[in-house]
């Protein structure tokens, strides 16, 4: 049991039934279907992803989380999950506190909900309590509101698991198998590495310097060829909604594996993983809520660079950092490693720890931007800038899942193989 | 002097065959772990008038001070004016903006 000990010391949990149950179970149901946000939060909720929450937040939790950062019983949580629904659709279909309702997905069975309780929330308030603003122009304030004006509270059990597709298949595991992949691998120490891009050698060493931090004082084992290190870096892709100008989902899956496959990184050092998760870009709050999900995937570092989770400037360049000092001692069960940027130095020769180069009138930085701009001019970088089979990927997966872009296109919003699919529940 | 805006132009080894032809290979600079690039400069009106007739693309204030984000093609045309021109400067933009009229 200690091996699934997830965030706030409770047990990680799955909340599944199996298929006989689940046919009886939701026989005569009233039917809701779902987005593709709740669709993705319920099989996080189902999965122990959100350990200890096992299903969307009453009101109480809800006002604690935007008023104090914690859950109602005072666990810290800084991003409201919550299941919102029009009043129509709850008066229409005459949803009680009391009921169980059905959740579809493509017309198919995912899960039920629980009606514990039934409320509304001002979403002003929820927006400026996370994210600080409700200028519009910040992607979290927009999506919390485009949310219907009822929200339902209750546990959430899936009845129907998803089905990944390839490319996603291979690199999806619950936090249970996750934990147990990482027995296997005899890691002790692991550090996750957030990502939504396609890693540049910038993103390498930002890895390669926190697995230098995670593993720190940790012994060698064993002697010659067979040394073990017993730490390991965990790339966990984030897979939501995209925006036009973001990197096609498969191209950073893969092009993460590419950097393992050139062995850039050990095999026994390094994995690739993905988790649903539709970012709130909630800068500092969002940097808790990934260490959070993190610790239940089993992590025991995490590493933050700057400007971790952000977007425009609505936050400091290092408040994900500073943060966690505001955290009373013990609330959370993993540890933030933070780090600065790493930088390209002509005169070093080589890509560099900010915090370490004295070269700062000659440094080179990275910029996301001048490395898409690289990219969509279908020129390929120098080696020190990306690795060849990173970029090989990249422009492999634009033929093959991008209709001919690496980056998404509205024809690839519009065409794309899903993620996962909810299969009928036969 | 009015401050202008780059778009970068990234070098491979085609683009560069054609810069060393026209007797243009300095205009090339190195900009990031040995990728060269030539920077061509858009006035503000001219960066206005790109940001909008080509809404994929970004002004990058963060970082670069340049336009990024244009489609290949573009570049390529913008590419191909420098070469007629011998020049980077914003003469290079009006007639790339003359040529969409």
């Amino acid at each position: 049991m200690t091996d699934f000990i997830g965030h706030g010391e409770k047990e990680i949990k799955e909340r599944i039934l199996n298929p006989g149950e689940a046919k009886n179970k939701i026989k005569n149901l009233v039917s809701v279907e779902i987005s593709g946000r709740i669709a993705r939060e319920c099989i996080d909720l189902g999965y122990g992803f959100f350990t200890p929450l096992e299903g969307f937040m009453k009101k109480a939790d809800v006002d604690s989380v935007c008023k104090k950062m914690s859950l109602a019983d005072g666990t810290i949580w800084p991003i409201p999950i919550v299941f919102d629904i029009s009043s129509q659709e709850v008066s229409e279909k005459g949803i009680r506190v009391g009921d169980v309702i059905l959740l579809t997905r493509m017309g198919n069975p995912l899960a039920v909900l629980e009606v514990e309780e039934i409320f509304t929330y001002d979403k002003d308030e929820m927006a400026q309590a996370v994210l600080g603003t409700i200028d519009a122009k910040h992607p979290g304030v927009r999506m919390i509101g485009r949310m219907q004006d009822t929200f339902i509270g209750g546990k959430v059990t899936l009845v129907n698991e998803p089905q990944f597709n390839p490319p996603f298949d291979r690199f999806f595991y619950t936090p249970r198998q996750l934990r147990e992949e990482f027995k296997k691998r005899g890691w002790v120490r692991i550090v996750a590495h957030q990502t939504r891009n396609v890693p540049h050698t910038g993103h390498e060493w930002l890895m390669k310097g926190a697995w230098f931090c995670a593993h720190g004082e940790a012994p060698v084992i064993g002697d010659k060829d067979e040394i073990k290190l017993g730490t390991g870096v965990l790339v966990n892709c984030i897979i939501g909604p995209k925006r036009t100008g973001d990197y096609i989902d498969e191209a950073i899956v893969l092009a993460h594996q590419a950097l393992h496959e050139g062995r850039y990184f050990r095999d026994d050092v390094h994995m690739v993983s993905i988790t649903c998760w539709d970012m709130r870009y909630a800068g500092p709050k969002e940097a808790i809520f990934h260490a959070i999900l993190r610790t239940n995937l089993g992590c025991t570092h995490h590493m933050f660079g700057r400007d971790h989770a952000g977007v425009g400037d609505y936050y400091g360049t290092y408040d994900a950092h500073r943060i966690f000092d505001q955290l009373p001692p013990g609330s959370l069960n993993i540890k933030p490693v933070r780090v600065l940027e790493w930088w390209y130095c002509p005169l070093c020769g080589e890509v560099t720890y900010s915090g370490l180069c004295g070269h700062t009138k000659e440094r080179q930085k990275f910029s996301g931007t001048l490395i898409r701009s690289i990219i969509k001019d279908g020129v390929k970088p120098t080696r020190i800038i990306m690795r060849p089979e990173v970029f090989d990927v990249v422009m492999e997966c634009a033929e093959r899942y991008g209709f001919g872009s690496p980056f998404c296109t509205e024809e690839y919003l519009a065409k794309r193989g899903p993620v996962f699919v909810v299969p009928p529940l036969d | 002097m009015a401050e202008t805006y780059p778009i970068n132009i990234w070098i491979n080894e085609e683009r560069f065959e054609k810069l060393k032809a026209a007797n243009l290979a300095d205009m090339a600079v190195d900009r990031l772990g040995g990728m060269k690039v030539i920077q061509v400069q858009c006035t503000e009106k001219q960066k206005d008038k790109i940001l909008k007739l080509f809404p994929m693309a970004k002004f990058d204030t963060a970082t670069t001070k340049s336009i990024e984000l244009l489609p290949r093609e573009v570049k390529d045309k913008i590419f191909d004016i420098t070469l007629k021109l011998k020049s980077i400067g914003p003469e290079v933009m009006d007639e790339f903006l003359k040529s969409l009229d």
